[in-house]
């Protein structure tokens, strides 16, 4: 009932709810309140009709930024600007761009139908004018059976869903949404990011994405712009990110990370570095540009990038260690093991071609890729940061 | 042994309250046998009861006259205070900084200023303006002493009204008065009529300010109730009385039943 929302042998042209795309700039914002600065020099170039996300952890300054593109913050220093015009100035009703609220932000007392209808009746279109539209458009989510509901005879799904169609049906230049799926159950959330997605890819506009959800960020995005503290950490795209993450905030935020304090000894080859924890040593490709050797270095592993086996492994990059906890997950093991001198490691491997049955203190080698590390700035100090969740 | 400690207490308490309501009723109960005297002074029915003062009052020229300009004077302030009072609480409840609070806590001052000081420096105001003895000074001095029940009571309805969906309309196009027209007067409505029966109960009631700022051509209700009473013990009053009780109390009613709505619609969201 609530998958396929987006008919794909829909007769309509979606192309009717998108006005060309447009590219938005944000020129060192920044958002005082008192001595919090919720936002602190934020510097973006979104490109036209691309998938943008901001994601942070709650109270990263995700939800400020958004609303001063939309308007309703007032930036203490920085430029907006609209394809180069700045809209500082603008105020929030004359900006044209469609907006999903946390928690959807319904009028209470309308329909279904009359709250997809009232950015069209606003701008002074009559009810017969505009019908066509308001149809067209709840077609697109579905919900054209549900017109003349109101909100709070709706789930959560079909809210967000009238919250989509009402932002969407005047055309916007850009659509902002603020955690627009944060309050529905999992399962239903995913099938969601299937047909937000669906959806950016039909009509081609600018979407501009605010979550603390990392998985819905790597998922949907072109592009995602990580926050902390209000301001940037790193951008890039979603595979880049979660493979070269420059700093330990980064890493972790981003997947799950186990990190390694490290001694770089040396560049063996053009390309290639050695470095140690107390006696062991171990290899990493590429040599980090920007750390020489002598240096301590945080090093970020994936716990999906180490390998497991029952007999000693033919590579430099490995250790004995000790199963110390283990849970199944379906479709992988996630283990915790013990390997002297790095310590507790978390290991993520695929249950179906586990050479291994699982036991607590059971025995095994573990071993990973030159490539799988990655030097990382230590932003957030690597000793005390909580361990991954789910072992 | 407890139980009887408690009872005793409970007696006492349950006997004063009891007594307390008793000197707040009676009065209002006793006019009513009051109205119905056959006799032609204020008192208790003799031989029969009567409708005659009931008829008196609605063929009587001057009871209806006064009624008459009460319903203008108190249908006029009403209007004025609730576009007025409303407007404010919005404004307010839209900045809601510490100055807006400030603005909001100075409406009150009329509730808690004594009528009688309030009355008097209306009355030297008004005769600077010239305005004394008009329909404009009273209608003026009477939506001045409404406003504050308008604020109060639409204040509560905005106290649970989410900021968000007010930003939601002015995203979609709407301008800022076409958003309190079109979402947020609607959705605070149950409020904003509270606040309208209030002001209109206290306007048809309100006699100290009258009294100062009117002499011989306003005559509201209560004005002429004052007078009836001080001239000869005519018992219309009474029934008089019972007319504006009864209405009174349907007014209070509406107010009740609005309310309960409007705590039916916030258990909603
Ligand atoms: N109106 C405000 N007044 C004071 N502080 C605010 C206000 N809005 C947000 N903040 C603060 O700014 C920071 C960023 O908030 P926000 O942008 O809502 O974060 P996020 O959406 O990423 O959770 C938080 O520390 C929050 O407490
Ligand atoms: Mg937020």
């Amino acid at each position: 009932m609530e998958r396929n929302v987006i008919r794909s042998g829909s007769k309509l042209a979606p192309s009717s709810f998108s006005a060309a795309p447009h590219a938005l700039s944000l020129k060192g914002i920044v958002k005082r309140y008192g001595d919090l600065a919720a936002v602190d020099g934020v510097s973006l170039d979104i490109p036209r009709g691309s998938f943008l996300t901001l994601l942070g952890p709650s109270g990263s300054g995700k939800t400020t930024i958004l609303m001063s593109i939309a308007g309703f913050v007032r930036p203490t220093e920085g430029d907006i600007l609209l394809d180069g015009a700045r809209i500082n100035d603008l105020p929030p009703e004359k900006r044209n761009f469609g907006m999903v609220f946390q928690g959807y932000a319904l009028f209470p007392h309308m329909t279904v139908a009359e709250n997809v209808w009232f950015p069209l009746r606003v701008r002074g279109q009559s009810f017969p004018e505009s019908e066509r539209a308001v149809m067209d458009v709840l077609q697109l989510v579905q919900l054209d059976h549900l017109k003349d509901r109101l909100p709070s005879e709706l789930s959560g799904g079909q809210q967000q869903r009238v919250a989509l169609a009402r932002a969407l049906v005047f055309k916007p230049d850009l659509l902002l949404l603020d955690e627009p799926l944060s309050a529905l159950d999992k399962k239903l959330r995913a099938d969601l990011q299937w047909e937000l997605k669906d959806l950016h890819e039909k009509l081609g506009t600018t979407f501009i994405y605010v979550t603390h959800d990392q998985e819905e960020a790597l998922s949907m995005s072109d592009e995602i712009v990580i926050l902390r503290d209000g301001k940037i950490e790193q951008m890039g795209k979603p595979g880049d990110l979660y493979e070269k993450p420059a700093t330990s905030f980064v890493a972790d935020f981003l997947g799950k990370s186990n990190f390694i304090r490290a001694r770089l000894i040396a560049s063996t080859g053009p390309d290639q570095a050695t470095y140690a924890v107390g006696e062991q040593e171990f290899n990493l490709r590429p040599a980090p540009a920007t750390v020489g050797p002598g240096e301590t270095v945080a090093i970020a592993l994936r716990p999906e990038k180490i390998d497991i086996s029952v007999t000693e492994p033919e590579t430099t990059n490995r250790l004995k260690a000790t199963i110390r906890q283990f849970n199944y997950h379906g479709t992988s093991f996630h283990l915790r093991v013990s390997a002297a001198p790095l310590g507790d490691l978390f290991v993520t491997v695929q249950a179906w071609r586990c050479g291994i049955t699982p036991s607590i203190n059971g025995e095994l080698w573990i071993s990973w890729e030159p490539e799988a590390g990655v030097v990382v700035r230590e932003t957030v100090a690597i000793d005390d940061r909580p361990s991954p969740d789910g072992v | 042994m407890t139980e009887a400690r408690l009872t005793f207490g409970r007696c006492m308490v349950l006997g004063l309250a009891w007594t307390i309501l008793g000197f707040l009723v009676l009065p209002m109960v006793v006019i009513f046998p009051v109205s119905l005297t056959d006799q032609y002074y204020l008192s208790l029915p003799q031989e029969s009861l009567s409708l005659e003062h009931y008829v008196k009052f609605f063929t009587n020229e001057i009871w209806l006259s006064a009624t008459g300009q009460s319903f203008i004077i108190a249908t006029c302030s009403t209007i004025a205070a609730v576009i007025l009072g409303t407007l404010c609480a919005i404004g307010c409840w839209r900045i809601s900084s510490r100055a807006s609070e400030a603005v909001r806590a100075f409406m009150l001052l009329p509730i808690i200023v004594p009528t009688v000081v309030q009355a008097l420096a209306l009355y030297r105001f008004w005769i600077d303006l010239r305005i004394v003895d008009t329909y404009f000074g009273v209608i003026l001095a009477h939506t001045l002493i409404c406003i504050p029940y308008v604020v109060i009571t639409v204040s509560a309805s905005l106290a649970n009204f989410d900021l968000r969906v007010e930003q939601a309309a002015r995203n979609l196009g709407a301008s800022v008065s076409q958003t309190i027209r079109m979402v947020v007067v609607p959705q605070i409505m149950p409020g904003i009529l509270s606040g309208a029966i209030f002001a209109f109960t206290i306007s048809f009631d309100e006699i100290v300010t009258v009294l100062f700022i009117t002499s011989r051509h306003i005559y509201t209700l209560p004005k002429r109730i004052w007078n009836g009473i001080q001239d000869h013990l005519d018992p219309t009053i009474a029934a008089v009385a019972t007319l504006l009780i009864v209405v009174t109390l349907l007014l209070l009613l509406a107010e009740l039943w609005l309310r309960k709505r409007r705590d039916a619609a916030r258990a909603n969201r």
